[in-house]
């Protein structure tokens, strides 16, 4: 019986969905995370890195020896994967922390100006562009515990935008207007949209002709692809008083009729992709899932915010068999390369781990983390909070967060192509280590 | 030398020998004003020094980090060297050098594992801040009290046990959802039928009224305050 699900579920994804393997967030439709081909398991240097004018929290992806990804500043970028050298950038009206997905020779992404783009892939002439019902971030009275309680506060660690899955002649896309959409890929029309009860930036996954997505408004939904009409949802925790562990940021991935995601509400779960029923939890002590998981080899990659924590889990059970302690808030998602786990810290590293213990292989810090200005960490490297977070009044916490992502924190999932990682950083750069 | 010039100059002598030391303390004694070079970044830090019944106490001021009048622990004077710390969650510890002459200290301002130059200009006399000190409670606080409070999803269970002590009362303060933790409390009062039950290293805090046999309030944590009613436990 184990046979027959590792062979005929990717014989079923590959029918409907074609497989765009470093193209898209976190590598295909099911976002598995994982990258074939070799990956480096030890640091030898710089291949490049590219400077743009703002933060890049945007994942790169790959296709035909070029680099695609969005930045802070506004701008979507072609870059040349070899050289490190700009191809075009496009401008787009507001911050671009979303990952762009490439298909049929058109780079997708969304802004936080509202707009949904289609961009031609090797010029980067407008194809397309299509006007959402406006982005906005999270929300609440009394966000976290912020003060005034009854003011309402928009949320600085929402901080990824959706990125787009393209797959049959769609795109599909979440907004912070709580809808998720889906558009003719090619003319850019809407083919339906579906109506969240919060904002919608985690990415959808799409699998079977299903698409996967959770939402802030604490639910987690499963929705035909063709009609957008709903098959199932899954109720998440909710926190009616401060709001802080509620919502799906993390974005889900789906292998052998499993999705697995992350919780604000601390857990990362397993539900059963044709009917939404829990299969497992893990709970993380009221610690964020905001990564995606990763799924290799039977196996659960993912980590946590607060505790800090890098996971690997069993699968089918959610039995933990690896724990590491990481030094500082985890938000970039892992990827599984050949033998070794990717993933970015927001203290400004980069760590390469063994994908069977979870050891620090290597790891490679941005200069503005090394430098630590205003003492965002610790001498130990982790977040130095009770310097940082010294008030909960008015926008205090938010200026704090900002200054934790000054230091070059990374929250871009790492890609990997041809025996070279490629990942962004809050410091402005997209780098390039082999 | 005569006896008399010997007594002169070993009066002299005394005088010096005793003169210095105090001298070097009224030195250290007062408020200091500067900043700790934080890179890319300056704190302003105040510091205000005093011996009282021939001991060192201290307080502390830095506006960027919201410590107003924080007490300074460990403070150990060897002129001219000062040392003193902050505990708490910041957990800061400044050495200090008192250089005379300039009436400058300067030193080494130490948190979290980072290091900054610090320099401080004496600009007055101490100004001190002392914490507020522990009342009395009523006679019928006394003993262990119990409420509960729901947060983020799951109840924790709340125990505070009063006990009155020459020198003000204690609690011990305890509070069990998935783990069991047992608060320091550095501060009991009660004002009226107004109590208050601080662990300001923790952030968490009890506050209510005594009315018909029960502690009736909030616990907060940080700026999350959730209602609770707490009721005695019959012995």
């Amino acid at each position: 019986m184990k046979l027959s699900g590792i062979f005929i579920l990717p014989i079923a994804v590959c029918a409907v969905t074609p497989i765009h393997a470093q193209s898209m967030f976190r590598g295909d439709a099911v976002h598995s995370g994982t990258y074939a081909g070799p990956a480096p398991r030890q640091f030898h240097r710089i291949k490049w890195k590219f400077p743009t004018g703002d933060r890049v929290i945007s994942s790169p992806v790959f296709k035909d020896n070029v680099i695609y990804f969005g930045g802070d500043d506004g701008n979507v970028y072609a870059v040349h994967a070899a050289t490190g050298h700009q191809i075009w950038k496009r401008a787009t009206n507001g911050p671009v922390p979303a990952t762009p997905a490439v298909a049929d020779g058109t780079v997708y992404i969304g802004s936080y100006d509202g707009k949904f783009y289609a961009f031609n892939a090797q010029t980067g002439a407008l194809k397309w562009k299509f006007a959402t019902d406006g982005e906005r971030r999270f929300e609440a009275k009394g966000l976290h515990g912020m003060q005034p309680k009854d003011q309402t506060i928009a949320d600085p660690f929402d901080i990824f935008l959706s990125s787009p899955v393209v797959a049959n002649g769609a795109v599909y896309f979440g907004s912070g207007d709580g809808n998720v959409y889906a558009l003719d890929s090619a003319t850019g029309d809407l083919r339906w949209k579906f109506k969240t009860g919060d904002v919608v930036h985690a990415s959808p996954a799409l699998a079977d002709g299903v698409l996967f997505f959770g939402s802030w408004d604490s639910y987690f939904y499963a929705v035909d692809a063709a009609t957008g009409k709903e098959k199932w949802r899954f109720h998440g925790g909710e926190d009616p008083m401060i709001h802080n562990q509620v919502g799906f940021q993390s974005s889900p991935v789906v292998v052998n009729g499993t999705v697995y995601t992350g919780c604000r509400d601390s857990n990362l779960y397993a539900l059963d992709a044709a009917t939404g029923k829990e299969k497992w939890r893990f709970f993380n002590d009221l610690s964020w899932v905001i990564t995606s998981p990763a799924v290799a080899d039977g196996k659960v990659f993912f980590a946590t915010s607060d505790s800090s924590l890098y996971h690997v889990v069993d699968a089918n059970s959610g039995k933990p068999i690896v724990r590491q302690q990481g030094k500082a808030y985890i938000f970039s998602s892992p990827v599984v390369g050949s033998d070794v786990v990717f993933i970015g810290v927001l203290n400004g590293t980069l760590e390469a781990r063994d994908p069977k213990t979870g050891d620090l292989l290597w790891d490679f810090k941005v200069e503005k983390s090394k430098q630590n200005n205003g003492w965002v960490l610790t001498g130990d490297r982790k977040f130095n909070v009770p310097f940082l977070f010294h008030s909960n009044w008015r926008e205090a916490p938010i200026v704090a967060t900002d200054q934790q992502i000054r230091i070059g924190g990374i929250y871009s999932s790492p890609l990997v192509v041809n025996g070279v990682v490629y990942f962004g950083s809050a410091d402005g750069f997209v780098y390039a280590l082999e | 030398m005569t006896p008399a010039g010997a007594l002169v100059r070993l009066i002299a002598i005394l005088i010096v020998a005793v003169a210095l030391p105090c001298r070097a303390e009224d030195a250290i004694s007062g408020r200091w004003e500067g900043t700790a070079r934080v890179p890319d970044d300056e704190l302003m830090v105040i510091v205000d020094l005093a011996q009282e019944n021939g001991a060192w106490v201290g307080s502390i001021i830095i506006p960027g980090l919201g410590l107003k009048g924080t007490q300074l622990t460990d403070i150990k004077v060897e002129p001219p060297d000062v040392k003193f710390a902050v505990k708490g969650p910041l957990g800061i510890q400044l050495n200090l050098r008192l250089l005379a002459a300039e009436k400058k200290l300067a030193g080494n301002f130490e948190q979290g594992g980072n290091h900054a130059p610090a320099t401080l200009q004496k600009t007055g006399p101490p100004q001190v801040e002392h914490p507020p000190r522990n009342t009395p409670v009523a006679k019928e606080l006394e003993g262990e009290w119990k409420g509960d409070y729901e947060m983020l999803g799951y109840t924790r269970h709340v125990s505070i046990k009063f006990a009155n002590h020459l020198d003000g009362a204690t609690a011990d303060f305890v509070i069990v959802g998935r783990k069991h933790n047992v608060l320091p409390v550095d501060l009991v009062t009660q004002e009226g039928d107004l109590v208050t039950v601080d662990s300001h290293e923790t952030g968490f805090s009890f506050e209510g009224r005594l009315r018909d046999e029960k502690l009736t309030g909030a616990i907060r944590q940080g700026a999350i305050e959730t209602p609770m009613v707490l009721v005695r436990v019959k012995s």
